[in-house]
């Protein structure tokens, strides 16, 4: 890919110095380094249907998978032993994902677009927005609107049914998850009065109090368990706090 | 006045729950749900395939019946699978999840069908 032959020797040695530490720096450097062959060999799938944005990015991830397993003791060009890789990844892509996986870069960018309005109309109504209103202000049809409510799930829907790792109900209570500055507020009274005034939330922000500090899950573990947007959690969660909030303060009055 | 009723037919794995997922969201917005609503309906849509097939899907379909009703929508889903055996009782966090994002909810005795229903907030 038109590197000279210093160019070549230096990142001959840059993967031998990946090989022995495994510092992520260096990584990077070597798939930002290799980028244009991911992207050269994106382009001979393209017109198959799939943007090519789209193409480039999968063509990227064989191209991390090549850095990562390449050996450079063995001799080999790392374009000769990286090309295989990436061209097994688009062709991957094609076969496997189909439909149920691939969505287009515009479903994407509107389901971005749908999460900042939400937050902004439920903001300005004092309440969620319907589709149509999401609809109008996005300047699109509310099918699309629906759509792109799903891709949040659509995108990831590899680690959406994955076990979160999580199932048992030992581990990690309220406390667990503050830090050291903050467990005197948690003494056993406070903790009391946690507890009825969860119960007494609606039920929605229980759950999504009990999946964050209970279960101790992060939010895009979350998002994952539940197929929605990080943000869509995001909100939830701080919902929930604010009316926990609301009642802790209403009960020191 | 009879209720409308939509039904769909899916292959039993996971990335066909997206399928149900997508058209209780049009549903839902076809009787006026709020953008909350509709996020709560998918979530339950989602998690009443999860208990029927699990993470890993079965050979077989699941039927979807959704119901336009006055104050909302109900949903029952049936799975029909090619071995033998019921349903695995579904998972606490399962039961929480649905009790947080529907109204009612029920497995019924068979093991192999959850049904479901939201109504529409009052506004």
């Amino acid at each position: 890919m038109g590197l000279d032959d210093t160019e070549r020797e230096r990142l001959r040695e840059r993967f031998k110095e990946y090989g022995r530490t495994g510092d992520r720096a260096i990584r990077d450097q070597l798939i930002e380094a290799h980028l244009r062959l991911a992207e050269h060999l994106a382009r001979r799938f393209s017109n198959r249907g799939v943007a090519l944005d789209d193409l480039i990015q999968v063509a990227a991830l064989g191209l991390v998978k090549a850095v990562e397993r390449f050996d450079p003791e063995r001799g080999l060009e790392f374009s000769t032993f990286a090309t295989p890789t990436i061209v097994g990844e688009l062709k991957r892509h094609f076969r496997d994902k189909g439909w149920a996986v691939r969505v287009p870069r515009r479903v994407q960018e509107l389901h971005v677009e749908i999460n900042t309005l939400v937050g902004e109309l439920t903001q300005r109504l004092g309440r969620s927005p319907t589709i149509a209103e999401l609809a109008r202000l996005a300047g699109t049809s509310e099918e699309d609107v629906l759509e792109a409510m799903e891709a949040a799930q659509a995108y990831r829907s590899a680690s959406i049914d994955a076990p979160t790792g999580t199932g048992d109900e030992d581990s990690r209570g309220l406390a667990a998850q503050l830090g050291d500055e903050d467990v005197n507020l948690f003494d056993a009274e406070n903790r009391m009065l946690i507890a009825d005034l969860l119960t007494a939330l609606p039920k929605r922000e229980q759950l999504m109090l009990r999946l964050r500090f209970y279960d101790g899950m992060t939010q895009s573990q979350i998002a994952d368990r539940l197929g929605i947007s990080q943000m869509h959690v995001s909100r939830l969660l701080a919902k929930s706090l604010a009316m926990l909030r609301e009642r802790v303060e209403a009960t020191e009055r | 006045m009879i209720d409308d009723e939509i039904r769909l037919a899916l292959p039993a794995a996971p990335d066909f729950a997206r399928l149900a997922r997508l058209t209780a969201a049009g549903l839902a917005n076809r009787v006026d749900f709020t953008y909350d609503e509709v996020e709560d309906l998918r979530i339950a849509v989602g998690e009443a395939c999860l208990v029927l097939i699990g993470p890993e899907g079965r050979s077989g379909t699941i039927d979807l019946v959704f119901r336009i009703t006055t104050d909302g929508l109900e949903v029952e889903a049936t799975g029909r699978f090619e071995a033998d055996g019921s349903v695995d009782h579904p998972s606490d966090l399962s039961v929480h999840i649905l009790d947080a994002v529907v109204d009612e909810h029920e497995v019924l005795a068979s093991g192999r069908t959850v049904r479901l229903r939201k109504r529409r907030a009052r506004r």
